[in-house]
């Protein structure tokens, strides 16, 4: 190259070093580009040139992939203090502000979108270690090492059936032994004396749908994906645990590791797949750590990798971390993520199925969707549809947090009424607080008041279900139905306003829209930007209006599911608060913060 | 093109480059920095190479940009392309990959030719080139497997003292493997200049009328003779080679120079000083006071692409329209209505040549249209391509000899020029000049993306200069190391003809004991060192190769 | 395959494996587009191409929707103007609202879209000057991000023309920007000044900075002047853009038959030398044609010293009798081949057809020749 600018400047070693034990793949970037990050506590644009330049890649894409992610920086930070921003814990009164005061010298500290902890909220994410519950009252504690209090999940609730939870304290985790002791692995066993059809179609049989929010079957995946022609074929494994409210994929993993690995090995099994990677969020360090203890223990007992238990079936199992973004969660976005790009969601069609990781067939399922495969597999499809009434099969796990006696987490047949969650599993409302709104599924889903709260809560009946260009009969939709989502609930009470709490999701939204396409970019950011006056008492006349145009552009007119679903809350927070906003909108509005 | 000549009868780019870049499944470049030279041409190939997985093998002692999308890079020495290119086909026939049918029924001289690259074994040829056995084999199996195979070259093939006989052999090559006659392969040589195709297809070359109608065939002198009522002898003429050392040899005694600088383009540019120093009577017709016009007597003002009407003939043998866009400056003349207004004059003045009646002896032309339909009446390849046709979108390549021929995309598809294709026993010779103890350095020298050929143009255009202002000397941070340069340095560059100085750029494109600069800049053109061995055939000069020694000045 | 699809209430034939647009366009039904380019891969981007299909649960982007069987499609509907105009204004949140002293102005095909939706620059809107005007210090490549809306046509006419990948896509959300290699000036990212980037942007995010506030796209102040390229042998085409009797730009052309719209830096940006004020404007003579006497054949740098040799600007009928009569006398002593012509690979067929003859016919030698072998 031809010009003077260009200076005769060769990579630097350590780079190369690193981009060498990646074997050079474009693949590895965010790896390499983390683990710069992690020496260096800061990427310099030198760094991000090297490793573009060692990966044979455009600059551009590393330094693209450098400023997409949010564990990545290119301003120096070590000892860091990321500071969760999420709904749970901006409800538990977390400020970053407070923190940064609080801090010990030398400690940077950043606000976080949610760090998945919220049952450890208010949480603190230090360098790579889980903290929660942590106030900044003990901000100089936690710097010196203080982690909180370990959550407790062993107790069975009342009126629970656990299965993907039954073994919660029974098991330690970190031992093979135990497991295989307690039955894991049994479903692999038995898949294995199967056809790999035979897998899919029981799988299929059971009605078991995807436990991410979309709530596609299982079984109906893994046949696509079989019967592509085109091999290898992959399994991946969403652990990318990002939505607000939604923990339960961590508790799954931390509890039973090995449950998840053999769902996705059955999965690998019935997909005719060589390999499956598990793409677990950069801030589940620990829990990626421990999956990576229970894979070196499964390929020792001949469970993974070549020809598993002396059959024909070799497997593998990668854990690939990511280094803090939401949209990751998004399966396409999760694919190119994978591959070394910003996580920006792809044009579908094609499909994972049929175009998937690296453009081959691909099943990309959640964490809680694997862990339920292995009791099917061993107990049968009429077993799990046996577990309940309800025209959705099996069980879920539930998350329910808020102003409630017992936040936490529970399994249980699907069916449930919000009244139910609260009463029986939630333990009821704090003393002092009454029902409000709960927001359900997760932070994508329906704001709800007390008027619905004996609704039918399924995969049957989500608020995209069915949606038709009936725009009156939408309309009605939103004042009647209930996110199931991933099975999140939090319980908000009276002192908590629809209008602030709405504009921290927004806030959510805006701070991961990944910017890929027009609507959800700056949709979700004017809507912040309306809502954040709105919630400073200075809201404006024409601003309810303006945020269901938002709201109905975001969900019409988005490229993907994020900014389709960013309309949920906001529409359903419309259609039930709208004397709060409208309240908002005058001129002698009080700030409604917190 | 001489080089095309001898093994098909007939000299041009035989595909073109749309097809080249759409259909070939590999490509071989060699002696083409492509992507600098003939940049849009280069990103089709980047495309093929990105989008379409064509395979793409590069020969090339420079890594130059093009590399970076190739399969496999060859850095072979300097001047050793025949070498090279006998030792991928000893691998060939070795390996059995050559196209037995093409050879059967098109081509001849196979035998003689085998036994020549049979004294090309991979260890001897590596030993040549300097190029790992592995590699040869490689490019061997790429260039060979992948089917059709594009070979594209440019002046890094033809500006040696071996140039015709690199060329005969990329010829042998592309015969080899049968790839001749079909879309997506073919031989690619890449012209320089906007119209130095159309400046050969319309004579102004001394062997030949226009559309290559020798002038040693008496016939065709009677067809000119009849056409323009006069013409000249059936010697061939002398290159632009000869013809300036022709001055101090007492043989040219005037010049008229039409839009060239030989004292920046012509090889060894002290003597080529010397040489204008002598001339009785220098004619320039140009558009800048270039490095030629202080040996000039009379300059007459030409002017741009931009301020008359015409046409250009690409390197893939396609004429297109130039459009007048605005008014000739100043007093300015378009160069066609100067050179009309000088001949008349000249047929004034004497009484010594006077052309007879014929239909086109005269020389009063209202534009360039009526010049082109006379070109239609004697340039059989270009008979029916009319300002009119080109106007209506027609998009023509010759040959296409009447007004309803639809133009020639691929030539040779059905036979050759010349009948079948000739096999060409070939054998690597030494460049003229080798490294020595006194100047142990290699200097190639060429163009760079910013600038053009003798600099002219763009030293003009100011945002060109101010990303390349100035002329850079290519060094291997090796040498670089040696000599002491620390990134930055002017160093001198000698050879036995003259010294030039200029900033050091230290790059690994050019492999340790070579260096590579570029002749736009006058201050320090490469042509300063460059020596005038020229191909005995072509009369090229050998550009690629000089012996030099190169010191730190500061 | 056909099949048949319905639009805007209308039977028509599509080829199974069409996007929406491509259907609708053969028909010549208008769908708007901001990202979408033909010669560019399609990414569903902009959403502006936004239409209804009947049983879809959202709108759909036509630039990247494959058609079905039976396909019902809206391309008007209200909901899909009321979508199109808020998608328009959310845009005019990132972009300076000032069009009058826009170089593309009248060329924009924002502007354009704004027009035609009467998308009003929204109160909240605009944010300004959130970037620094022109940004880049490369001299051909004026970068005003304010003016972008992140189509990233520029990227993938980087990307996918000149194959380059220059220009990406750097943060997320709202901070989303393009930036040039990581965060560098577009020459330290390896830029080739191509051009192509200015050439497929369709806002003046990018535009021509050597003529910058020249007003290139003003189509009633300029005329566009279709010719090929003078520098290398590939032969491209394009257009020289012409304002008051000089050359102010070159724009691509996308009918080119070699180049579409791709050119390279001299050929896009190079021509500037065509006005430069060293051209050449008027004959000129040695003053020793003039005055009589010998031509002093001496060294060059003698030559300012001694008057004789000195240029003397004449009319054209003095240069051109001195050159006939020169050439003349040349022939007539010394004989035909004491004549060299060189003709020239810059000028036309017909130039160099001229100049053959005149080698041939008028001085009757083959001594003619041109650079082709340098």
């Amino acid at each position: 190259m031809t010009n003077k600018k260009i200076k005769y400047n060769p990579i630097s070693p350590e780079v190369l070093e690193i981009a060498e034990e990646h074997h050079h793949t474009s693949e590895a970037v965010l790896e390499v580009l983390k683990e710069l990050q992690d020496r260096h506590g800061v990427l310099s644009r030198e760094t991000i040139t090297d490793t573009a330049r060692a990966l044979d890649l455009p600059a551009n894409r590393a330094f693209g992939m450098a400023t997409f992610y949010s564990m990545l920086s290119l301003e120096e930070r070590r000892n860091i203090l990321r500071v969760c921003d999420g709904p749970v814990c901006w409800l538990k009164k977390a400020g970053v502000a407070d923190w940064k005061e609080k801090a010990a010298p030398g400690w940077t500290v950043e606000r976080t979108s949610c760090l998945g902890l919220c049952d450890h909220a208010p949480a603190v994410l230090v360098n790579d270690e889980q903290a929660g519950p942590v106030t900044t009252d003990e901000a100089q504690k936690v710097c010196e090492g203080w982690r909180g209090v370990p959550t407790e999940y062993s107790q069975v609730r009342k009126g629970e059936t656990r299965v993907m939870t039954a073994l919660i304290g029974k098991i330690d985790p970190d031992s093979i032994e135990d497991a295989l002791a307690n039955g894991v692995y049994d479903g692999l066993k038995s898949a294995l004396q199967k056809t790999p059809q035979q897998v899919y179609e029981e799988v299929e049989a059971s009605g078991l749908q995807g436990r991410g929010g979309a709530g596609f079957p299982v079984g109906r995946k893994w046949k696509f994906v079989a019967s592509e022609k085109r091999t290898p074929r992959y399994i991946v494994c969403n652990a990318d645990e990002s939505e607000p409210l939604i923990f339960k994929d961590r508790v799954l993993i931390d509890t039973n590791p090995h449950q998840l690995l053999e769902g996705i090995t059955i999965g690998g099994y019935a997909c005719g797949a060589s390999d499956a990677w598990i793409y677990i969020r950069g801030e589940y360090e620990y829990q990626a750590r421990r999956l990576e203890r229970a894979i070196e223990q499964v390929e020792a007992k001949n469970l993974l990798g070549k020809n598993i238990l002396g059959t024909s079936f070799s497997f593998n199992i990668h854990v690939h971390r990511g280094a803090g973004a939401y949209i990751c969660g998004e399966e396409t976005a999760l694919l190119e993520s994978l591959e070394g790009k910003r996580g920006e969601p792809r044009l579908r069609p094609p499909y994972p199925p049929t175009y998937g990781f690296r453009g081959q067939p691909t099943a990309v399922n959640n964490v809680e969707s694997f862990c339920a495969v292995p009791h099917i597999v061993k107990n049968g499809a009429e077993w799990w549809r046996n577990l309940t009434d309800d025209p959705t099969p099996g069980t879920k796990v539930y998350m329910i947090l808020g102003q409630v006696n017992k936040p936490g987490l529970f399994e249980a047949p699907f069916g449930l009424t919000l009244r139910q969650v609260i009463e029986e599993f939630g333990g009821g409302m704090i003393p002092g607080s009454t029902f409000n709104f709960a927001l359900c599924g997760g932070a994508a889903g329906t704001i709800v008041p007390p008027a619905l709260m004996d609704s039918h809560i399924d995969y049957s009946s989500g608020p995209l279900k069915g949606v038709t260009r009936d725009i009156k009969a939408m309309e009605k939709r939103w004042t009647q139905v209930i996110s199931m989502g991933a099975g999140a609930f939090l319980i908000c009470d009276q002192n908590v306003s629809p209008v602030a709490f709405l504009r921290e999701l927004l806030h959510f939204f805006a701070a991961e829209s990944c910017g890929k396409c027009t609507p959800c970019r700056v949709g979700t950011w004017h809507s912040l930007e309306i809502l954040d006056r709105m919630a400073e008492g200075k809201g404006v006349k024409g601003d309810t209006e303006e945020l269901k145009m938002l709201a109905a552009l975001m969900q019409d007119s988005s490229f993907c599911g994020l900014g389709q679903s960013v309309a949920i809350p906001m529409k359903s927070a419309l259609a039930h608060f709208g004397a709060e906003f409208a309240k908002a909108e005058t001129a002698e509005a009080l700030p409604v913060l917190r | 093109m001489a080089g095309l000549a001898a093994s098909f009868g007939s000299g041009a780019m035989s595909n073109s480059m749309d097809d080249v870049a759409k259909n070939a499944k590999a490509f071989f470049i060699i002696g083409s920095n492509t992507t600098e030279q003939h940049p849009v041409f280069g990103t089709m190939l980047r495309r093929a190479v990105r989008f379409r997985g064509a395979k793409l093998v590069v020969a090339d002692p420079r890594k130059i940009d093009i590399t970076e999308f190739a399969t496999l890079h060859l850095r072979q020495k300097p001047g050793t392309d025949i070498a090279l290119i006998n030792g991928l086909m000893y691998i060939i026939l070795e390996k059995d990959w050559a196209d037995k049918q093409f050879i059967e029924e098109r081509t001849e001289g196979l035998e003689e030719f085998k036994a020549t690259v049979m004294q090309y074994p991979p260890t001897l040829v590596s030993e040549i080139t300097g190029v790992p056995v592995s590699q040869l084999y490689e490019a061997a199996e790429i260039i060979a497997r992948n089917k059709p195979t594009a070979v594209i070259w440019a002046m890094g093939i033809t500006q040696h003292i071996s140039g015709v006989r690199n060329v005969m052999d990329l010829a042998n090559l592309q015969m080899l493997l049968g790839n001749m006659g079909v879309p997506g392969g073919g031989v690619n040589p890449l012209r320089g200049q906007n119209n130095v195709q159309g400046a050969c297809d319309m004579g102004g070359l001394p062997n030949v009328y226009p559309s290559y109608q020798p002038v040693t065939s008496e016939e065709a002198r009677k067809k000119f003779d009849d056409a323009w009522g006069l013409t000249s002898s059936t010697k061939v003429g002398l290159t632009a080679t000869e013809i300036i050392p022709g001055i101090l040899e007492d043989k040219i005694h005037a010049l008229y120079i039409l839009g060239e600088d030989p004292v920046m383009s012509d090889p060894d540019t002290h003597h080529i000083r010397k040489c204008l120093e002598a001339i009785d009577f220098l004619v320039l017709q140009e558009i800048f006071p270039s490095e030629t016009a202080a040996y000039a007597d009379v300059l007459l003002p030409g002017v741009s692409f931009a301020e008359k009407t015409g046409t250009f003939t690409n390197t893939e043998r396609r004429v297109q329209m130039v459009h007048k866009a605005i008014e000739p400056l100043g007093d300015s003349r378009p160069d066609w209505w100067i050179t009309a207004e000088v001949a008349k004059r000249v047929l004034i003045g004497t009484n010594n040549r006077v052309p007879r009646e014929a239909p086109f002896s005269g020389w009063e032309y209202r534009d360039t249209n009526e010049i082109m339909s006379e070109i239609n009446a004697v340039t059989p390849s270009y008979g029916g391509i009319t300002h009119q046709r080109l106007e209506k979108g027609e998009r023509l390549q010759w040959p296409c000899p009447s007004a309803d021929h639809p133009g020639t995309p691929v030539l040779h598809t059905k036979q050759f020029t010349r009948g079948k294709g000739k096999f060409a026993p070939i054998d690597h010779v030494p460049p003229a000049e080798e490294p020595t103890d006194d100047y142990p350095m290699v200097l190639s020298t060429g163009r760079v993306l910013y600038h053009w050929h003798g600099g002219q143009m763009t030293r003009r255009a100011k945002g060109l200069m101010e990303v390349y202002g100035e002329a850079l000397v290519e060094l291997s941070p090796n040498d670089a190391e040696k000599l002491g340069v620390n990134g930055k340095g002017i160093v001198r560059v000698t050879s036995r003809r003259g010294s030039i100085e200029a900033q050091a750029w230290v790059t690994d494109r050019v492999p340790p004991g070579m260096v590579y600069a570029n002749f736009h800049f006058p201050e320090a053109s490469a042509n300063e060192l460059t020596l005038a061995a020229l191909d005995p055939v072509s009369k090229i000069p050998e550009y690629k190769v000089a012996a030099v020694k190169v010191e730190l000045v500061g | 395959m056909t099949i048949n699809i319905i639009i805007n209430g209308k039977k028509i034939e599509a080829q199974a494996g069409q996007t929406i647009l491509q259907a609708a366009k053969e028909h010549d039904l208008h769908i708007p587009t901001l990202c979408y380019h033909k010669d560019l891969s399609p990414t569903g981007n902009c959403r502006m191409c936004v239409v209804e299909v009947k049983g879809g649960r959202f709108l759909q982007a036509a630039c990247v929707t494959p058609v079905w069987e039976g396909m019902d499609i809206q391309t008007d509907s209200e909901k899909v103007v009321k979508d199109r105009r808020l998608t328009l204004q959310l845009m005019l949140a990132n972009h300076t609202a000032n069009c009058a002293c826009c170089d593309v102005s009248n060329e924009c095909e924002l502007q354009e879209l704004v027009y035609e939706y009467q998308a009003e620059t929204p109160a909240w809107g605009t944010k300004g000057t959130r970037y620094k005007v022109d940004s880049d210090p490369n001299p051909f490549i004026h970068v005003d991000m304010n003016k972008c809306i992140l189509c990233r046509r520029c990227v993938q006419a980087c990307a996918e023309i000149q194959v380059r990948d220059v220009w990406g896509v750097a943060y997320r959300g709202f901070q989303e920007q393009i930036v040039a290699g990581a965060g560098t000036t577009l020459l330290e990212a390896r830029c080739e000044s191509c051009g192509q980037c200015v050439a497929y942007c369709p806002t003046g995010a990018l535009s021509t900075k050597i003529n910058y506030g020249q007003g290139m796209a003003r189509a009633h102040q300029v005329t566009k002047v279709t010719t090929t390229c003078s520098y290398c042998g590939v032969g491209c085409q394009f257009d020289l853009v012409v304002k008051r009797g000089k050359v102010i730009g070159v724009a691509s052309n996308p009918n080119s038959p070699v180049n579409g719209m791709a050119l390279c830096v001299k050929g896009r940006f190079g021509y500037d030398y065509i006005h430069h004020p060293d051209r050449l404007t008027k004959p000129k003579v040695r003053r020793y044609l003039l005055e009589g006497g010998e031509k002093l054949k001496t060294n060059r740098k003698s030559e300012i010293a001694n008057p004789k040799l000195e240029w003397v600007e004449t009319d054209w009928d003095t240069a051109l009798n001195i050159t006939a009569k020169k050439l003349g006398e040349a022939r007539d002593y010394f004989g035909s081949d004491s004549i060299g012509i060189l003709t020239s690979a810059k000028c036309l067929n017909e130039e160099n057809y001229l100049m053959n003859k005149l080698a041939r016919q008028v001085i009757g030698t083959n001594n003619i020749d041109h650079c082709a072998r340098l």
